[in-house]
């Protein structure tokens, strides 16, 4: 019986005994680590934090595709940045009304592990004809040329590593540029309890750039330290201020079920508390 | 000179160097084991974190982590070594005083949350990893009888704590710790206990004040082996700082960084002579290494060092040089040895620190292999 200690922060942190090690490996990108814990099941870790866990995975990947996807109404194409567990992808893959899915993972080995390890994550999803992928460097792809979407959703790391340069001026501003009109950009930003700095920068960025940014929230156990924060932009602020009831039909209609998204944790999760609310005043 | 007929074949030294050629260091790995018991059995209640730099070598950390050691990390390279071995990055401090931002990323994303710092420009460099880590603030104290004083380069002053702490308090950055370095190979252990003293009372004060709660206090290294000058030895060297660690309170977590009294003993090397000549009326001998390589001691820190030859005979004093082709390549003057010939073996001892760990490939010369010999272990070289 051994424990992984994950050194998020110094002088506190969470420990997992594993029963199982499947992979642990220096990537070309990172050091990946998938293991196995009798609470939370199959456990991510890359560069010594916890990515994603099979028991607790539907709360984050529910609230970052579908709150975007039921708000806007109308996603035909999805961007995702980062997402190689899969398991965004199969959310974003229940739409049926979604034609054209891209993602962009910088580290082709995290999306074999997790094919083979997780494999509940993507369940299928990295098959489905919609999607395409692309090995690559977010930032590059969307400095590039090429299409516009509807959605952009940003599942990286933190920014210590690989995902460093996905919490910058010039990605959020690459975003802006290739959302299509009236889209929606959102991203996995950190518990703001302890890495309040991530939050303030973030939205310091994205209100300069887009006519409305905020951020939405969810706690994921594995992720220590209280409620998730989850960034959210657009230049159309009527996206996150939809009825309950229109919320709910469209809920319905595009036929899901969830474990924990419903319509009324949707609107829920846009209030923010109040230490929230003034450092981003302060920010 | 590989494959070539050696004068002892019939000696261990003999056998080893037939089989895997010359030069070469052999890592004695219960040698090891025993250093660093003695090392935790004089300093108990102390962690013990050793020091990479002395000799980043795979072997060593293999050895030493299951014994439950610690690491204490001066660069990103040395990581992939701690990776290799499964060490737990709750174990690991990085201590150097200055460093690239990378460094700080790289270290963090091993898992390594401690860091060592010693001036504000360097502050500044943490303030945005500022709630993932722990500073350790390093504080300068002379000391007169090392043989390296490690004070000089680094370390604050006492004076410019005060300033320091504040200006990491209004980073953000918490200082959890206090650490110093007195030296290397310290012939008494005054510095040490005068450096213990001095950072208690601080401790007492700084607590006091309400300027910092310090949980850790790290006594850096600096623990002497016997190159032949005759030290204490390891228990009595360590005596008078356990006494002087005994006024430590109770919450703080002490921990060392042995690097030279780890590995020092457990390395020895094995060479051969090259070539002969007499100058100036001496016997002067060549051997296939020498200062650029495994003897680099000689220039960074005047070692001497002692060979020995497998020969008998009547001793002349002789001049050793290494292999290249600069004038300063001479490893040892004036050593008693007896006559010797090309393809001689020659063994000298006491190899383990900073000889391995900071030789060039001067002239081409490729690295001198280091083969780690563990009697505890089936699979490995026994002798």
């Amino acid at each position: 019986m051994s424990r992984f200690v994950e050194t998020l922060y110094d002088s506190y942190g969470q420990e997992f005994e594993f029963d199982e090690i499947y992979f642990e490996r220096k990537t070309d990108h990172q050091q990946l680590t998938i293991f196995h814990n009798p609470v939370f099941g199959r456990v991510m870790v890359l560069d010594g934090v916890v990515q994603t866990t099979e028991r607790d995975e539907f709360i984050y990947h529910e609230m970052l595709a579908h709150v975007p996807i039921l708000a806007h109404g109308g996603v035909t194409s999805v961007l995702v940045v980062g997402g190689g567990d899969g398991a965004i992808i199969r959310e974003i893959t229940r739409h049926q009304a979604i034609r054209q899915i891209t993602q962009v993972e910088i580290d082709a080995t995290v999306i074999e592990m997790s094919r083979q390890h997780l494999p509940n994550h993507s369940a299928g999803a990295f098959d489905d004809p919609r999607l395409e992928i692309v090995i690559g460097d977010g930032l590059e792809f969307l400095q590039g040329q090429g299409e516009r979407y509807d959605l952009i959703i940003c599942d990286s790391t933190d920014p210590i590593g690989p995902g460093e340069s996905l919490f910058d001026h010039a990605f959020y501003s690459a975003v802006h540029s290739r959302l299509a009109r009236g889209g929606v950009f959102v991203a996995q930003n950190g518990v703001p309890f302890h890495q309040l700095d991530e939050l303030q920068s973030t939205y310091r960025h994205l209100s300069g750039l887009f006519g409305d940014a905020c951020f939405y929230s969810a706690a994921v156990p594995s992720y220590i330290g209280g409620i998730m924060a989850f960034a959210w932009a657009s230049d159309d602020p009527g996206l996150r201020k939809l009825s309950e009831a229109s919320l709910r039909e469209r809920y319905r209609a595009a036929a899901l079920a969830c474990r924990y998204y419903n319509p009324a944790i949707h609107l829920a999760s846009f209030s923010l508390p109040e230490y929230l609310l003034q450092a981003l005043q302060e920010g | 000179m590989k494959g070539q007929l050696l004068s002892f074949p019939s000696s261990t030294e003999g056998r080893l160097a037939q089989i895997h050629g010359t030069p070469l260091l052999l890592l004695d790995c219960q040698r090891l084991r025993q250093q660093y018991r003695a090392l935790a059995q004089a300093l108990p209640g102390v962690d013990l974190h050793y020091a990479l730099k002395a000799l980043p070598e795979q072997a060593v950390v293999n050895t030493l982590a299951p014994l439950g050691a610690g690491f204490d990390i001066a660069s990103s390279g040395e990581l992939d070594l701690l990776r290799q071995a499964h060490v737990k990055p709750r174990r690991v401090i990085h201590s150097h005083p200055v460093k690239k931002s990378r460094e700080i990323s790289e270290a963090l994303r091993f898992g390594c949350t401690s860091f060592v710092f010693d001036n504000r420009v360097e502050l500044e460099k943490f303030q945005r990893y500022r709630h993932r880590i722990g500073l350790v603030l390093r504080i300068g104290f002379r000391s007169p009888s090392a043989s390296v004083d490690l004070s000089r380069k680094f370390g604050c002053s006492l004076g410019e704590v005060p300033n320091l702490l504040r200006q990491a308090h209004d980073l953000g950055l918490r200082v959890k710790g206090l650490a110093f370095h007195v030296g290397s190979q310290c012939a008494t252990p005054d510095a040490h206990v005068h450096a213990i003293r001095e950072t208690l009372r601080l401790v007492r004060e700084l607590k006091a004040s309400g300027m910092a709660r310090i949980g850790l206090l790290d006594i850096g290294g600096g623990f002497p082996v016997d190159y032949g000058g005759g030290v204490p030895d390891i228990a009595g060297f360590c005596a008078p700082i356990r006494a002087a660690l005994a006024e430590a309170p109770a919450h703080l977590r002490l921990i060392a960084e042995p690097g030279r009294v780890l590995v020092a003993p457990a390395v020895r090397g094995l060479f051969s002579v090259v070539g002969c000549a007499r100058r100036e009326g001496r016997p002067w001998y060549y051997l296939d290494d020498g200062v650029y390589g495994s003897f680099s001691g000689r220039v960074f820190e005047g070692a001497r060092y002692r060979l020995r030859s497998l020969r008998q005979g009547p001793l002349t004093a002789s001049v050793l040089a290494g292999p290249t082709c600069d004038s300063i390549d001479v490893i040892a003057e004036g050593v008693m040895l007896p006559e010797l010939q090309v393809g001689d073996l020659l063994v000298a001892d006491m190899l383990g620190t900073y000889s391995a760990a900071s030789a060039t490939n001067f002239n081409s010369l490729p690295k001198t292999p280091l083969l780690p010999l563990d009697d505890a272990k089936e699979n490995s070289v026994v002798l």
